[in-house]
């Protein structure tokens, strides 16, 4: 009967709060950072590594064709434009790589030329850093705006919980549901057939708890 | 046939109108009468405009060339299947084709309304017909499909041959419709709010048309790609590119909205907050038909740009702004009904996929409107495509499809650590193995990795759910495995059918990371009897051949394909020259099989008869198709009606049994 009451203590929601959470939180970063990692946040500033001396592979190459516009067809890469000059831009592309020129010295070539509007996404410096930093700044907001959203919701009900089904039909069914479900992902005892029976992700009207009416 | 289309259209507009003011003034001076009256008005422009498509079709077979629009978007050459393309080519024919739409769909959506609504239903109609009477104002003002030339031109000006493929026989129409179709959950919405009915009772059918809006887009979006794919000759199937960014910003957002009407549904839980996304919902579809209809950035879909963007910007205005207002004004009355039991709970991760679901829209909204800002304050054209969506959006992406894996299998209302641990444990081993399996077998690229680690978890999740319900079924009923296995989806279909999904998402994930981080790709100029190896294919290319049509020339290239010295297929590929729209259109050969397509297309035809090719091998891109079919699949099993049954019985054994349950950490 333990786990049906909420907790009480500011401890025990604390941790248990922080603990999907942080992990949710946890992933994420860990996603954000291998995907800056992987597609060169981080390392736009330094160069890479990679350029020994003309060493190169098709795929450093390809990168670096979809990060520049064809400056005459609309809204294409070099990778995928098929005219001539985004054919000269991605031999420039190969010629340079195999000078030992390295990524950043590419896209400042051909930014040089035509402008920043030639690269595929907004650069990392100046004015343009907004481009970047508000969506991060956005997501990382949000995360923890919800965080703080579930946890006033969890705490502003002091029912407990085992208090309520006595005064709402709706809820005793609902809540055998709910432990039906717990006895299925236990894989306890079965003794009913209840496969038929909405589980607790079901659609039926009528066996949700239905809502108090209004006024 | 003009004056009937345009005659009908003027009725229609004035139907529209009446029902709009009726609905509301009918609702206020409670007159039963004047309400009956006004819905009567909405399904009598419903017919009008069936006159009117029925007209404008009828010019096109006929080539009526007086009328501006059919002299626009056909010839005497055109087939006559494609007028169904040729009807919504340019504005004036997609606006009659969205007005058309509507007006069917708000008609069977008031005329199947559950006798619930009934208070709100005058409201539902007013938004609905306010709606379509936009429409029909622009379309008449401002881009009458059936204004008259001053003469009558000999031959039209044809198709635009980009669009004479089979996937822009659904991708444009499925798209509009979706869009537009966000109209009616939207509907019932604010008309529950306006009629003060802040509880749950607009719930059912705003699912259910949300569930249509959003297949009908899922399904516009695949066949864009799909289109763009063999038709478009760079070998990829989305670019991020503004117009397909505006069907998928409201596409995202339904789908947010889909799961968290799910909680109101059971838990009457979310009411204010589902409210904010149908009304965003709206707010990005009616941004969408603005990019769509002449917006401000370019695009390789945008083939109906004109000023009209313009009226679309201010009724967008007004599409986001008005709804607000109703919600603020409503926000007293949108009390939940209960709370959020623990944060480790099915509805807790609902608000966390919300999140991140919105966090995409977000993004992708963010994408496309800085270019602008970037002119404006800093004086700079920027441009920002898919390196910037493939950073920011990825791994958002990738938290959606981990929340995808763990969220059906947290138990609403509260999970006990250990049953959780219990049920987490099988999905996250499976995918950690394959993570394992994969890198040993020599894939090091860490996002895909993770990628394809997540899918496995997902899929896992959904296969031993699948696998425990049988079982379970087999044992209780003694039905065999089979027959168990579609009573188990069948009885809850619901929950089932959303699995389905899942799993379809999890092929598009397959596709999208096999294409993104695995392709090959050989551009490079073949003469007769030249061959080339590409991946593990060798590619022997024979010939081309000229063939002069009345409209274009075609170029047909032959081509056999090795693989390890063994002959597997002849491919043929067609470049077509279009002179009076000095544009070309190709058609790539593709040999697909679930492993990887081998994608030849043709760049250039050159005077000595050798050929450009373009030559890909893109891995598990088949799985992106399929997930097309498998998810109508199971947004049919989601959608079938199902008989409303009583709750079922009460075990006899006591439900707080000691001892029958771990005890919670």
């Amino acid at each position: 009967m333990r786990h049906l009451i909420p907790p009480h203590s500011p401890v025990k929601i604390a941790t248990r709060a922080l603990l999907p959470l942080g992990a949710i939180l946890a992933v994420f970063v860990v996603f954000t950072l291998l995907a800056a990692a992987q597609t060169g946040v981080l390392h736009a500033q330094t160069p890479e590594p990679a350029s020994q001396e003309g060493v190169f592979t098709e795929d450093q190459a390809r990168k670096i064709d979809r990060m520049l516009m064809c400056p005459v067809c609309p809204a294409q890469t070099i990778d995928q434009s098929q005219v001539q000059i985004a054919l000269q831009m991605r031999v420039i592309v190969r010629d340079m790589l195999a000078d030992g020129k390295a990524q950043d010295d590419v896209l400042e070539f051909f930014v040089d030329r035509y402008g920043n509007d030639i690269l595929a996404f907004p650069p990392k410096s100046g004015f343009n850093l907004v481009a970047w930093l508000l969506p991060a700044g956005g997501v990382a907001a949000a995360l923890v705006a919800v965080f703080f959203i579930i946890r006033s919701m969890t705490r502003r009900g002091p029912v407990p919980a085992a208090a309520r089904p006595a005064q709402d039909p709706g809820l005793i069914s609902y809540l055998q549901l709910v432990d039906r479900h717990l006895d299925m992902t236990r894989g306890g005892p079965r003794p009913v057939d209840t496969s038929n029976q909405p589980g607790p992700g079901v659609e039926l009207p009528g066996t949700g708890a239905p809502a108090p009416e209004e006024s | 046939m003009a004056d009937l289309g345009a005659i009908s259209l003027w009725i229609a507009l004035a139907l529209a109108a009446y029902s709009t003011v009726g609905s509301v003034a009918g609702k206020l001076r409670l007159s039963p009468a004047l309400v009956e009256s006004a819905q009567s008005a909405m399904y009598a422009a419903g017919l009008a405009l069936l006159v009117a498509t029925f007209s404008l079709v009828t010019a096109f077979i006929n080539r009526d060339f007086e009328i501006a629009y059919v002299a626009a978007h056909s010839d005497l050459a055109m087939p006559n299947n494609l007028t169904w393309v040729a009807f919504y080519a340019g504005n004036e024919g997609s606006l009659l084709y969205i007005s058309t739409v509507l007006a069917i769909i708000s008609a069977i959506a008031i005329w199947r309304a559950p006798e619930k609504l009934k208070d709100a239903l005058p409201y539902t109609t007013a938004v609905l017909m306010l709606t379509l009477t936009f429409f029909l104002a622009v379309m008449t003002v401002m881009a009458n499909p059936f204004d008259k030339l001053p003469f009558v031109p000999l031959d039209g000006e044809g198709i635009n041959p980009l669009l004479t493929h089979l996937g822009m026989f659904f991708h444009p129409p499925a798209l509009m419709a979706g869009l537009i179709g966000i109209t009616v959950p939207f509907a019932f919405a604010t008309g529950a709010l306006l009629a003060g009915k802040t509880g749950d009772e607009w719930v059912d059918a705003g699912r259910v048309w949300a569930i249509l809006s959003w297949a009908l887009l899922a399904g516009g979006l695949l066949l864009g790609s799909w289109w763009a794919y063999t038709i478009l000759g760079w070998g990829g199937f989305w670019f991020w590119d503004p117009v397909e960014i505006a069907a998928f910003m409201p596409w995202l957002v339904l789908t947010a909205f889909i799961h968290s009407i799910m909680v109101q549904k059971r838990r009457g839980m979310f009411r204010m907050w589902n409210i904010i996304l149908i009304n965003v919902a709206l707010g990005l579809a009616l941004y969408g038909m603005f990019m769509n209809r002449g917006g401000s950035v370019p695009s390789v879909h945008s083939f109906g740009a004109s000023t009209l963007g313009w009226v679309f910007l201010l009724f967008l205005a007004i599409g986001v702004a008005v709804p607000f207002a109703i919600f603020i004004w409503r926000y007293p009355l949108l009390k939940s009904a209960r709370e959020l039991d623990s944060m480790l709970s099915r509805e807790a991760a609902f608000l966390v996929n919300n999140l991140l679901l919105l966090a995409i829209a977000f993004v992708s909204l963010w994408g496309t409107v800085y270019p602008l800002l970037s002119r404006l304050f800093a004086d700079e054209e920027i441009t920002v495509a898919r390196p910037f969506y493939d950073q920011v959006n990825g791994p958002l992406m990738l938290g959606l499809i981990f929340l995808m894996g763990i969220g059906p299998l947290v138990p609403w209302r509260k999970a006990s650590l250990s049953s959780l641990r219990k049920s987490l444990l099988p999905p996250a081993v499976v995918g950690l193995a394959t993570v394992g399996i994969l890198f040993s077998l020599g894939l090091h690229k860490d996002y895909a990795l993770i990628a394809f680690g997540l899918s496995a978890v997902v899929t896992a999740g959904i296969l031993l759910e699948w696998y425990r319900g049988t079982r379970s079924r087999h044992r209780g009923t003694g039905e065999n495995y089979a027959i168990a296995f579609l009573h188990l989806i069948w009885a809850n279909r619901p929950r089932y059918g959303g699995y389905i999904v899942h799993l379809s998402i999890v092929m598009l994930a397959l596709g999208i990371v096999g294409t993104s981080f695995f392709s090959t790709k050989l551009d490079i100029v073949l003469s007769p009897g030249d061959s080339v190896a590409v991946g593990d294919y060798d590619v022997v290319f024979l010939g081309s051949v000229e063939t002069l049509m009345s409209n274009r020339t075609e170029f047909t290239s032959t081509l056999e394909v090795y693989q390890g010295g063994k002959f597997l297929e002849t491919l043929e590929t067609t470049r077509a020259f279009y002179p009076s729209f000095n544009m070309a259109s190709t058609r790539a050969a593709i040999r697909s099989t679930p492993v990887e397509d081998l994608f030849i297309v043709p760049s250039e035809n050159l005077a000595d008869g050798s050929v450009g090719f373009r030559i890909l091998v893109n891995p598990l891109i088949w799985w992106m198709w399929v997930a097309g079919p498998v998810m109508l699949v199971g947004t049919v099993v989601a959608l079938w009606p199902q008989k409303i049954r009583a709750p079922a019985p009460a075990p006899s054994r006591p439900r707080f049994a000691p001892g029958s349950r771990p005890s919670a950490a």
